[in-house]
C-alpha cells in the first residue's frame, strides 16, 4: 500500500454498501405487514426491524464515516485498516444472529441462544472498532471538539450494547430472570435513549460540525456554543439513561426528579445545536452550496419537529402514544436521513480518491462534482423527506396502511439513491461526460481560470 | 526534461501548479491560496502549501499530484513539496476569480 492510499479507509466503501442492504431489508420488514405497523412494537419482527435499522444501517454506517474521518478530525492515521473489516464482519454476523435469534423467540432452547450470542458478537465488533478509533482520537492535543462528540458517543454506544446484551439474556434465558426481569420494564427506555441519543445523535452533531464547515467553507471554531451542547447533551443523556434503570428497581421522587432533568437538559442542547447549525449555514462562505448540504436541512428539520413532538406529547401525557412517530422521525429522519445525505458526498469522494487521486498531476480529471448528477438526485431526497413526514404524520394517527404505504415510498427513495452512490463509486456519470469530449474534464476553463 | 529557453520563475511554477486541483473544491490549488511559497534554486524547487483542512484524506495524492506536475516543467531538477498548517488556510486566501466562482465576498467574509 503506498502512502496515498494509507488515507482511505478500504472498508468503508463496503460497510456503506452493508448499511444501505441492512436499511431497504429494515424498511421492508415493516412494509411487508411483517414487523410494526401492521405488526405490535414489542413483536419480534419489529424487534428485528429496529435493530437491522439501529446496528445494521446506522451504526454501520456511522462506524464506515468514522474509519474515513477519524483521521480527518485529529490529523492521525488509523493504526489498522483490518481492525476495520473484524468490525464490519463481526457486526454483520452478530446481527444476523441476532434477527435469527428475535425470529426464533420462544420456538427452541437452543434458539433462545442466538439472540443473547448475536448481541454479544455485535457487542465484542464494536468494541474492537471503538478502539479503534479512540486511539487516533485521544492521542489528539488538544481534542477537537468533533472528537469530543465523538468520544462521548462511543461511550454511550458502550452502553447501549452492554444494556441490549442485558436484555436479550433475560428475555432468553430462563435461569437469568428473577435478576434481571425488572429490567426488560425499564431497561428499554434506557437502551433507546442512549443508542438514539448518546451514540447515534451526538456523534452526528460531532461528525456535523466537521462536515458542514468543511464542505460549507464555514467557521470551524464553535466556541462556548459547541461545548454547551456537549456537555449539557452528554450529562442529559446520561442522567435520563440511569433514572430508567434506577426506576427498573426502584420508584423514588428524586429518581424521577433526575429523570426530568435529564430530559430538560436534552431539549436544551438539541435546541442549542439547531440554532448553532442555523448560525453554521447562515456563516457560510460558500454561497452556493452543494445537493448534500442543502438536502441535509431536512434531516435538521425533522429533529427539530421530534423535539417540538417530544416536548408537546410530554406535556399533554401523550408520550407513549406519539412515540412511534417519535420514533419515525428521529431514526428515518434526523438520523438516516443526515446519514443518506452525507453519504451522496462521502462516496463521491472516497470513488474520486480510489480512481483519481493517483492521476493528479499527470492530466486532466474530473472534479468530484463531476461524479455525481445533483439534479437527479435531489429529486429523490425530496421524495425521501416527504416520505418519512408522511410515514410520522399517519403514525401519529395510528394509520398503519398509510404508515406502510408512506415507507414504501421511502423504500423507493433508499433504492434509487443506492443507484446513484453506485453510480458515483463507478464514475459513470464521468466517463459518461468524457465520451462525451474533451473539453467536460478539467483542467478546464473553469478551473484554469485565475489571476494571470 | 529539455533545458530552459529563460531562467524558471515563480510565475512558470504557478502556473504550472494552476493544473493541480483540489479535488471537493473542484478549482486548482494556485487561485484557492494553498499554495504560499515557491523557492527556486538550480532549478530545485521548495513549494510550501497547506491544505484547505487538517487530516484532509487528499492531501498525499495533492502533494504527489504538485511533485508529478512539476517534475515535468523544463529546467526543474528536483521538487520538495512541504505541507504546513500556520497560517491556517481561509477563503480569504482565494484569488478574486476563485471567490467569484465559489460566490464568496472579496473581502473572503
Amino acid at each position: 500500500m503506498n502512502a496515498s492510499s494509507d488515507r482511505l479507509s478500504r472498508w468503508t466503501p463496503v460497510m456503506f454498501a452493508c448499511a444501505l442492504i441492512n436499511l431497504c431489508l429494515g424498511l421492508l420488514l415493516a412494509v411487508s405487514g411483517l414487523a410494526w405497523p401492521a405488526a405490535s412494537a414489542g413483536a419480534p419482527a419489529t424487534l428485528a426491524m429496529v435493530h437491522l435499522l439501529a446496528i445494521g444501517w446506522l451504526t454501520l454506517m456511522m462506524f464506515g464515516a468514522l474509519f474515513q474521518f477519524a483521521p480527518v478530525i485529529t490529523g492521525r492515521r488509523l493504526r489498522s485498516q483490518a481492525l476495520a473489516l473484524v468490525t464490519l464482519i463481526g457486526v454483520q454476523a452478530g446481527l444476523a444472529l441476532m434477527v435469527g435469534g428475535f425470529g426464533a423467540l420462544g420456538r427452541a432452547a437452543w434458539a433462545d441462544r442466538l439472540l443473547p450470542a448475536g448481541g454479544t458478537v455485535v457487542t465484542a465488533a464494536l468494541l474492537v472498532g471503538s478502539a479503534t478509533l479512540l486511539v487516533p482520537l485521544i492521542a489528539r492535543r488538544p481534542v477537537p471538539l468533533s472528537a469530543r462528540f465523538v468520544m462521548v458517543g462511543l461511550g454511550f454506544l458502550l452502553l447501549t450494547v452492554v444494556l441490549g446484551v442485558t436484555l436479550a439474556l433475560a428475555l432468553t434465558i430462563p435461569a437469568t430472570v428473577p435478576l434481571l426481569a425488572p429490567l426488560l420494564a425499564g431497561g428499554l427506555s434506557s437502551h433507546m435513549l442512549a443508542g438514539l441519543g448518546g451514540w447515534f445523535t451526538l456523534t452526528a452533531i460531532g461528525v456535523s460540525y466537521e462536515l458542514l464547515p468543511m464542505f460549507m467553507l464555514a467557521p470551524h471554531e464553535r466556541g462556548v456554543v459547541g461545548i454547551a451542547i456537549l456537555w449539557s447533551g452528554g450529562a442529559g443523556f446520561l442522567a435520563a439513561y440511569a433514572a430508567g434503570l434506577a426506576s427498573a428497581v426502584a420508584a423514588a421522587g428524586w429518581i424521577a426528579a433526575v429523570g426530568q432533568a435529564g430530559e430538560l437538559a436534552i431539549l436544551f442542547a438539541v435546541a442549542l445545536y439547531l440554532g448553532d447549525v442555523v448560525r453554521l449555514y447562515r456563516g457560510r462562505r460558500r454561497r452556493q452550496i452543494e445537493l448534500h448540504n442543502r438536502a441535509a436541512i431536512g434531516a435538521f428539520v425533522a429533529l427539530g419537529l421530534a423535539v417540538l413532538l417530544a416536548a408537546g406529547a410530554a406535556a399533554a401525557g401523550r408520550l407513549a402514544e406519539l412515540a412511534p412517530s417519535l420514533l419515525v422521525l428521529l431514526l428515518l429522519g434526523w438520523l438516516s436521513g443526515l446519514g443518506l445525505t452525507q453519504l451522496y458526498k462521502i462516496v463521491a469522494f472516497l470513488a474520486w480518491l480510489s480512481r483519481y487521486g493517483g492521476r493528479l498531476g499527470r492530466g486532466p480529471v474530473p472534479r468530484v462534482q463531476d461524479l455525481v448528477n445533483e439534479r437527479g438526485a435531489a429529486v429523490l431526497f425530496v421524495l425521501y423527506f416527504a416520505a418519512v413526514a408522511l410515514a410520522a404524520g399517519a403514525a401519529a394517527f395510528g394509520l398503519a396502511d398509510a404508515v406502510r404505504a408512506a415507507l414504501a415510498l421511502a423504500l423507493v427513495a433508499v433504492l434509487l439513491l443506492a443507484r446513484e452512490y453506485a453510480r458515483a463509486w463507478r464514475a459513470t456519470y464521468a466517463q459518461r461526460a468524457a465520451a462525451a469530449g474533451p473539453r467536460s474534464l478539467v483542467p478546464s476553463p473553469l478551473v484554469r481560470q485565475g489571476d494571470r | 526534461m529539455t533545458a530552459p529557453a529563460s531562467p524558471l520563475t515563480a510565475g512558470d511554477v504557478r502556473e504550472a501548479l494552476r493544473d493541480v486541483i483540489d479535488p471537493e473544491l473542484g478549482y486548482n490549488i494556485v487561485d484557492l491560496g494553498l499554495v504560499y511559497d515557491i523557492g527556486i534554486e538550480d532549478g530545485l524547487i521548495d513549494v510550501r502549501m497547506t491544505m484547505t483542512t487538517p487530516g484532509c484524506p487528499a492531501q498525499d495524492y495533492i502533494v504527489t499530484g504538485v511533485e508529478r506536475r512539476l517534475a515535468d516543467v523544463a529546467g526543474v531538477t528536483g521538487v520538495f513539496v512541504t505541507v504546513v498548517w500556520s497560517p491556517a488556510w481561509s477563503p480569504r486566501m482565494m484569488s478574486p476569480s476563485a471567490k467569484a466562482h465559489f460566490r464568496i465576498r472579496e473581502d473572503g467574509e
